[in-house]
C-alpha cells in the first residue's frame, strides 16, 4: 500500500476544512472518513504489480569506464498499469536512470531501458524490480518487487591499450618486416638474400656465397612459439592502493599488454591468478581468443588478504608449461614476503624457464621522501628511504638469483613490462 | 523469467515483533510513570513539595492536627460535593468562569483562598475585589477581632492586598488594604488570603504565621488542597474579561493536522523498493606500512635508525652518481665526493659516517644537509 501527494494534500486540505468549516470531532471524522475511502477505492482500482509479466534483454558484459544498456521487457496481462518503475541495481552497477515511470495499458508491452555506467570490475547482478501502481484517481496505489535476474560482467578496462601500436612497430621491427634483417636481431635462423650495399659484413654466409657466386647474407629473427605464463599475485599484496586503484588492476592492465604484445609476436600465453588458491586460469587460448578470454577470467578477480603461497604458484606453473617458457610474476615487491615465501621454492621454476618478475612501485613513497620540511616529514622520508632501500636490496638478491625484476609506478608498469619483454626476445632469451 | 518477491504472514510477524514488544514496553513503562506520579502535587504551595517555596510543613502541621490533606491537581476533585469539608485553592494555574462556578456550586463549607485572582473573587467572595496595592514583606498586627487572627497575633504578609464589603472581617490591614478577608456567603465560609509566602515552608516558622495558618485552614476534620492548572473543560463566556488567546476548535485543528502529517509520513516515508547493500572489497593503501612505520620512527624518537636510513638513502646516490663501488672504503668515498663537491673532507665524514643525531634538530640539520648534498649530484 502506499500513498501519493494527493492523499497528503487531501489531507492537509482537511485541515482547512475542519479550521473553518467543522471544528468538531466530526469534522476531523470526515475528513479521515474521505482520505480512507478515497485511497481505498483508488487501491483497489490500482493494477496487481505482482501480475506484470519481466524479461531482460542487453548487454552482458562491459568494459569498466564504458555504459552498458539493459531492456526490461513489461508485458501487462491485467488493468491499465500506470505508476513508477525501480530496477535495482547495486551501488558499483552504475544506474543512470531515476525510476522510470510506467503506462502500460492492458494487454500490452513496453520496453524499458536501463543505463549502466559500472565503478567496479566484476559480475554486477540486478536485484529486483519495484513496481509502484497508482489508482486511477490517483491518491494511492499498490507496490510489489520481482526478481528479474541478469548479470552484466564489468571487465578490466585495459588503459594501457594506447601502448600496443608503438610496441608492435617495434616487434616488426625485430621480425624483419621493416628492417633490414641482420644478426642481432634474433636467434633463429631464418633465410638468405642477396647482400645489400650496408648490411653488416659479420653476417655474410661465406659458404653460401661461394656456392652462388654473388655475396649472401644471412638473416635471423626472433624466435616464435615460445610459451609465455603470466602469474598474478592476487594475494594481500596486490591489495594495496597505488594512485585511484589497487595493484591487482594495475597487475592486470599490464598483462593484458604483454599478453596482446605476445600474441602478436606468435607466443602461446597462458594466465594463472592466484593466491592461497587459483582464482583464474586460462591455458594456451586460439590467438584471436586471447584478450577475451583473459579479460573475461580477470573480471571477477578480487585481491584476498592472505599470503600468497608461492608453492602452489611454482607447481601450477611447472605443471603445465613443457618446454622452456618466460614466466612473468605480477606480484609486489615486499621484502617479508618474497624472502620468505618466493625465494625458497623459486629454485624448480629458474631451472627450466626465464623469470620475469614485475612491480608496481608507489609514487606516493617518492613523495614522501623528498618532502622533508618539519620532523613529521622527515621521520617519513627516512621510511620511505628505508623501504627503497629494502626493495632495492631485495632487487639485487632477485637479480642474483637470476630473476630479472620490473619495478615501475603504475602509469609506466604495462609499457615498461612490454620494454622488457621485447628486449628479452631480441637478446634471444627466450 | 521473472519471480514474485514478497513477505507472508510469518515472515511479516517476524520482523514486526521486535519493535511491537519495543513499543509495548515503552507504553508500559509510560503508564507506570504516570500511575507513580499521579498522586503527587508539585510546584509552589504544593503541600508535597520540601522547596522553601513549597507548603510541606504546612501539611504536615494540620496533619499533626488531625485534619485529612488531600492534595489534588485535577479539577475533577474540585468541583465534587464538599458539604461539610474544606477546600484550599492555590495561588497557581488558569481557570475561566465557568470553572470557578462548579467549584462555587460545590458547596464547600469552608473554602480558603489563597491570592485568588478577579475571576475567582468574582465567583466565590462576591463583594471581594483587588485594590491593586501590594504590601512588600513586613510583620503587622491583626487590627481586627477574628479569634484566628487576634489568637495568632503578628504574622509576616506580603502580596496582594483587597477591598471588603461591608458585612466582611478584615484583617492585617489599614481597614481598606486588607491581607486576610473572612466572609459568609450564604452558610459557606470563604476566607481570601493574600499572602501566599507566609505559609511556605520558607516562612511559616516566623512571627505567628503558622497559628494563623493552623486557625485559618484546619477547621474541618477533611481538607481538599487543590493546586489549580492550566486546564479548563468548557469555552470562555463571549462576554469574559478577556479574549481567548487560542481559537476553541485548536485540538480538532490538531488531530486534523496530525493525521495530514501521518498521511504525509506514509507518502514520502514508502520507498521504492528495498535498499541494495554491497559487500564492498578490502582495499589499503599501499604505502600504508610506511606511514605507519615512520609515525612509530616518531613516537620512539628514533632518531638513529632516522638518520641512518637517510644516510644510506644519500650513500646509494652518491655511489650511483660519483662510480664509487659499491663495497668502497668510508674514507675513500669521502675522498672522491669531496674531490668533486669541493667540501671539506672532515665535515663529509662527519656528514655520512657521523654519530646519530642527539635531538630532533640536529637530526632535521642533517636531513637538510644530505638533501643538499645529493641535489648537488642530481643537478651539478
Amino acid at each position: 500500500m502506499v500513498l501519493t501527494g494527493r492523499a497528503g494534500l487531501l489531507a492537509a486540505a482537511g485541515v482547512v476544512f475542519v479550521a473553518l468549516v467543522m471544528p468538531s470531532w466530526a469534522g476531523v471524522g470526515v475528513v479521515v472518513g474521505a482520505v480512507l475511502v478515497i485511497s481505498l477505492v483508488d487501491i483497489l482500482l490500482a493494477g496487481s504489480p505482482r501480475r506484470l509479466q519481466f524479461s531482460r534483454e542487453g548487454d552482458n558484459a562491459v568494459r569498466l569506464g564504458e555504459q552498458a544498456v539493459v531492456n526490461l521487457l513489461v508485458t501487462n496481462p491485467g488493468r491499465r498499469g500506470r505508476g513508477l518503475l525501480r530496477d535495482a541495481w547495486p551501488p558499483s552497477a552504475g544506474v543512470l536512470d531515476r525510476p522510470h515511470k510506467l503506462d502500460i495499458p492492458s494487454g500490452e508491452r513496453r520496453r524499458l531501458t536501463t543505463h549502466l555506467v559500472p565503478t567496479r570490475r566484476g559480475d554486477r547482478q540486478s536485484v529486483r524490480v519495484t513496481v509502484r501502481a497508482i489508482g486511477p484517481l490517483g491518491f494511492a496505489g499498490r507496490q510489489g518487487s520481482q526478481q528479474v535476474p541478469w548479470t552484466v560482467r564489468a571487465l578490466p578496462p585495459f588503459k594501457s591499450r594506447k601502448h600496443l601500436p608503438s610496441r608492435l612497430a617495434r616487434l616488426r621491427e625485430l621480425d624483419g618486416r621493416t628492417a633490414l634483417l641482420v644478426r642481432g636481431q634474433g636467434t633463429e635462423f631464418d633465410s638468405l638474400r642477396d647482400y645489400v650495399p650496408g648490411d653488416d659484413v659479420r653476417s655474410i654466409d661465406w659458404r653460401a656465397t661461394a656456392r652462388r657466386g654473388n655475396v649472401v647474407l644471412r638473416t635471423w629473427r626472433p624466435e616464435r612459439d615460445r610459451q609465455v605464463a603470466i602469474v598474478i599475485d592476487s594475494g594481500r599484496l596486490s591489495a594495496g592502493r597505488v594512485g585511484d586503484a589497487p595493484r591487482l588492476d594495475h597487475a592486470m592492465d599490464a598483462a593484458l599488454l604483454l599478453a596482446a604484445l605476445a600474441t602478436r609476436a606468435g607466443d602461446r600465453v597462458s594466465l594463472l591468478a592466484c593466491d592461497s588458491a587459483v582464482r583464474a586460469d586460462v591455458r594456451r587460448p586460439a590467438p584471436e581468443d586471447v584478450l577475451p578470454s583473459f579479460v573475461n577470467a580477470l573480471a571477477n578477480v578480487e585481491a584476498e588478504l592472505v599470503q600468497t603461497d608461492f608453492r602452489i604458484v611454482v607447481s601450477q606453473v611447472l605443471e603445465r608449461l613443457g618446454q622452456r617458457s618466460l614466466v612473468v610474476l605480477l606480484t609486489g615487491l615486499d621484502p617479508a614476503a618474497i624472502e620468505e615465501s618466493l625465494l625458497p621454492v623459486i629454485g624448480p621454476l629458474l631451472r627450466r624457464h626465464v623469470v620475469l618478475l614485475a612491480s608496481i612501485a608507489d609514487p606516493r613513497l617518492t613523495e614522501l621522501e623528498a618532502s622533508r620540511t618539519d620532523l613529521v616529514e622527515v621521520y617519513g622520508a627516512a621510511s620511505a628511504a628505508r623501504t627503497r632501500l629494502d626493495r632495492e636490496r631485495l632487487t639485487a638478491t632477485l637479480s642474483r638469483a637470476g630473476v630479472t625484476v620490473v619495478d615501475e609506478p603504475p602509469d609506466k608498469i604495462a609499457p615498461a613490462l612490454a620494454d622488457t619483454y621485447l628486449a628479452l626476445k631480441k637478446a634471444g632469451r627466450l | 523469467m521473472s519471480t514474485s518477491v514478497g513477505r507472508d504472514a510469518v515472515e511479516t510477524w517476524r520482523a514486526l515483533r521486535t519493535p511491537l514488544l519495543v513499543t509495548a514496553l515503552v507504553v508500559l513503562a509510560a503508564i507506570g510513570v504516570l500511575i507513580a506520579t499521579s498522586a503527587r502535587t508539585s510546584g509552589p504551595f504544593s503541600p508535597d513539595s520540601t522547596k522553601s517555596d513549597g507548603a510541606r510543613a504546612l501539611a504536615a502541621l494540620l496533619e499533626n492536627h488531625n485534619v485529612a490533606v488531600h492534595s489534588t491537581e485535577s479539577l475533577d476533585d474540585a468541583v465534587k460535593s464538599g458539604d461539610g469539608k474544606a477546600l484550599l485553592v492555590g495561588p497557581s494555574g488558569a481557570l475561566d468562569d465557568s470553572d470557578w462556578q462548579e467549584i462555587a456550586n460545590a458547596r464547600w463549607s469552608h473554602l480558603i483562598l489563597i491570592r485568588p485572582s478577579t475571576r475567582a473573587l468574582t465567583a466565590l467572595a462576591p463583594g471581594v475585589s483587588l485594590s491593586g496595592d501590594s504590601v512588600t514583606s513586613r510583620s503587622r498586627e491583626p487590627g481586627c477581632d477574628l479569634p484566628a487572627a487576634v489568637k495568632a497575633g503578628t504574622v509576616t504578609v506580603s502580596g496582594p492586598t483587597y477591598i471588603a464589603p461591608e458585612n466582611a472581617v478584615t484583617c492585617y490591614g489599614d481597614g481598606v488594604h486588607n491581607t486576610v478577608v473572612q466572609l459568609h456567603v450564604g452558610d459557606q465560609t470563604v476566607d481570601v488570603i493574600g499572602t501566599p509566602l507566609s505559609f511556605t515552608n520558607d516562612q511559616l516558622a516566623d512571627d505567628g504565621n503558622a497559628a494563623l495558618a493552623l486557625n485559618l485552614i484546619g477547621t474541618h476534620q477533611d481538607l481538599t488542597w487543590y493546586l489549580p492548572q492550566w486546564e479548563s473543560t468548557g469555552a470562555d463566556s463571549p462576554d469574559g474579561n478577556s479574549p481567548p488567546l487560542i481559537p476553541p476548535a485548536v485540538r480538532y485543528i490538531g488531530w486534523a493536522l496530525a493525521f495530514a502529517v501521518l498521511v504525509v509520513a506514509i507518502w514520502r516515508g514508502r520507498r521504492l523498493g528495498p535498499v541494495v547493500a554491497e559487500r564492498l572489497p578490502v582495499i589499503v593503501h599501499a604505502a600504508e606500512t610506511t606511514e605507519g612505520r615512520a609515525r612509530l620512527y616518531r613516537r620512539s624518537r628514533a632518531r638513529d635508525r632516522a638518520a641512518a636510513a637517510l644516510r644510506e638513502s644519500a650513500l646509494g646516490q652518491l655511489h650511483k652518481a660519483h662510480g664509487i663501488p659499491r663495497r668502497a672504503d668510508p674514507s675513500a668515498v669521502v675522498a672522491t665526493v669531496a674531490a668533486r663537491t669541493g667540501r671539506d673532507p672532515a665535515m663529509l665524514y662527519e656528514l655520512l659516517y657521523g654519530l646519530p643525531p642527539l635531538s630532533d634538530a640536529a637530526l632535521m640539520s642533517l636531513s637538510q644537509q644530505l638533501d643538499v648534498l645529493t641535489q648537488e649530484v642530481r643537478h651539478p
